[in-house]
């Protein structure tokens, strides 16, 4: 079976004050799989999911979604395209309560009359399903900046999940989280797989990346290292010696 | 103490002055992220509106009124358009953004004063009438009834607006975090554009109201933009809500102080309030940081 990229970069490159972040990497994301991207800290994975999202410009190559070449992501574009993410350092409306965290991202915007616009049952009961999925239904009216970093971590991807989006880039979901938290995040990303979804998983933590992704891909210094299935990929010799330094 | 109802009156009224203007004022910085120093012209182009079309071309009061309101708004979303967003496009600092808006204020004003005169001047009494009330011992006129009234109806409309619609719920998150909300798909330049709409309308008719309570000049939107201004920072900037309490605050320290001292020492007062949150809480009373 031929398969199909979602997501590819083209010699995508950066450099911040002289030193190449991601350094003319090409590679491709495969639709409807989980592609974990590993890499010692400063491998550029981070800086890889800002490019695709628009976040900060490239120097030069470029980004295909869905095999339509883009000279330029702009951030609100990153959700026509079907893609959304999380961050490593998470961010949130603050201010907002939980709830209003996730019904904020539940309608169009385009009209004039959206200046009026309120939010339905149906809405609701969209925010409902995520908030539930992450296990803080209970917590909607609590101001989102009140709850424990782990909370705050599940309630961004319950915000990214209320978006729909085709292709999910999650940086460092599973960081700081608790046990039991993980595994929610964890039941999370299988059930996007089962639905068909693209998902992007950056993470430390190589037994969650052997149990969940499909394919991997290792950077080092911005650059291509390996890429593959994952046992395999991690037992390669080049990976490990990135990774221990030897 | 006789005196204290009617101070009690005069703060409240001075202060849903203050809280109007920085309601806007703050909405459109809590947004677009700099101090709209042209929002003060804003006010004296609704205020001019209902001269122009009521008094020299004797349309009903109303008419003039809503035009007052609809032109300043169109006029402040105008300018966001073509001045403000082109410069954020360019990434321009805050401090380009704050001379531009000096000069799109001073430029308003200079128009208003080719047009108008720099003369003082009157609007029309007959939309809210010249009466006196005698309200728990204090004495206040139609005018500034209506100027409390509608300074509450404001409050109220912007807080169900920002906290129930869909639209507001999108103001709150760009004032939290722009750059995720443009990730999450709000089209933050055009919410900015209509955030500027309200609030310029919101210092429109400010500038109505404080017209047919004390008569209008070119330059009367400084002052009134200082004490907005003044609000916003006691309360806390881009704290839309905090502005109202800043507000109510500023007007009565600021009567109470002249009861006390003297009525020229106004200003004084307000800035000596303005210097010691600057000081002692720059974030003013509601922002945490």
């Amino acid at each position: 079976m031929v398969s199909v990229s979602i997501l590819q970069t083209q010699k995508l490159h950066k450099h911040f004050n002289g030193v190449n972040a991601v350094d003319h990497l090409s590679l491709r994301i495969e639709k409807g799989k989980v592609t974990g991207i590993v890499g010692p800290n400063g491998s550029g994975k981070t800086t890889l999911v800002n490019l695709l999202t628009g976040m900060v410009p490239s120097d030069s190559g470029a980004v295909l979604v869905s095999e339509m070449k883009l000279s330029r992501i702009r951030p609100y574009d990153v959700r026509t395209y079907g893609m959304t993410r999380t961050f490593q350092q998470v961010r949130l409306f603050q201010q907002m309560s939980v709830l209003d965290n996730v019904l904020v991202v539940l309608t169009e915007r385009g009209v004039f009359l959206s200046l009026f616009e309120y939010h339905t049952n149906f809405h609701l009961r969209q925010a409902k399903v995520v908030l539930e999925q992450v296990g803080l239904w209970d917590k909607r009216n609590e101001n989102a900046e009140n709850l424990s970093y782990g909370q705050r971590k599940l309630l961004e991807i319950a915000r990214a999940l209320a978006m729909g989006s085709d292709t999910m880039l999650l940086d460092e979901p599973f960081a700081g989280l608790f046990p039991s938290m993980k595994k929610t995040v964890a039941g999370i990303v299988q059930k996007l797989r089962s639905e068909g979804k693209t998902v992007v998983l950056i993470e430390h933590d190589m037994e969650i990346i052997k149990h969940l992704s499909d394919h991997l891909i290792v950077l080092d210094a911005g650059k291509l290292l390996a890429e593959g299935k994952s046992h395999e990929v991690l037992s390669r010799k080049e990976v490990i010696e990135a990774y221990l330094g030897e | 103490m006789d005196i204290l109802p009617q101070l009690i009156a005069n703060s409240l009224i001075a202060g849903s002055i203050y809280a109007m203007v920085a309601l806007g004022f703050n909405l459109i910085f809590s947004t677009a992220k700099f101090f709209d120093i042209g929002y003060g012209a804003l006010a004296a182009v609704g205020a001019y509106t209902v001269f122009y079309l009521a008094k020299v071309h004797n349309f009903p009061t109303l008419v003039g009124v809503i035009a007052g309101v609809v032109v300043a708004g169109i006029l402040g979303f105008v300018i966001e358009k073509f001045v403000y967003k082109k410069l954020r496009g360019r990434k321009a600092s805050n401090t380009v953004m704050l001379i531009a808006s000096l000069g799109v204020f001073t430029a308003l004003q200079a128009v208003i004063a080719i047009f108008f005169t720099s003369q003082f001047q009157t609007l029309p009494s007959d939309l809210f009438g010249r009466g006196v009330f005698h309200i728990g011992g204090g004495v206040v006129t139609s005018v500034q009834i209506a100027i409390f009234v509608l300074a509450l109806i404001i409050m109220s409309v912007l807080a169900w607006f920002l906290y129930k619609t869909m639209f507001g719920k999108a103001i709150r998150a760009i004032s939290d975090d722009e750059e995720v909300a443009r990730i999450v798909g709000i089209d933050t330049e055009k919410v900015i554009g209509r955030v500027f709409f309200i609030g310029s309308a919101i210092a429109g008719l400010a500038g109505i109201l404080v017209g047919f309570d004390t008569g209008i000049t070119p330059t009367m939107g400084f002052s009134l933009l200082l004490k907005g201004v003044i609000a916003a920072i006691v309360g806390g900037v881009g704290n839309v809500f905090g502005g109202v309490m800043g507000a109510l605050l500023l007007g009565t320290v600021e009567n109470f102080g002249i009861w006390y001292i003297s009525g020229e020492w106004k200003d004084a007062i307000a800035f000596t309030l303005l210097i010691i949150f600057l000081i002692f809480r720059p974030q003013g009373i509601f922002n945490r940081k």
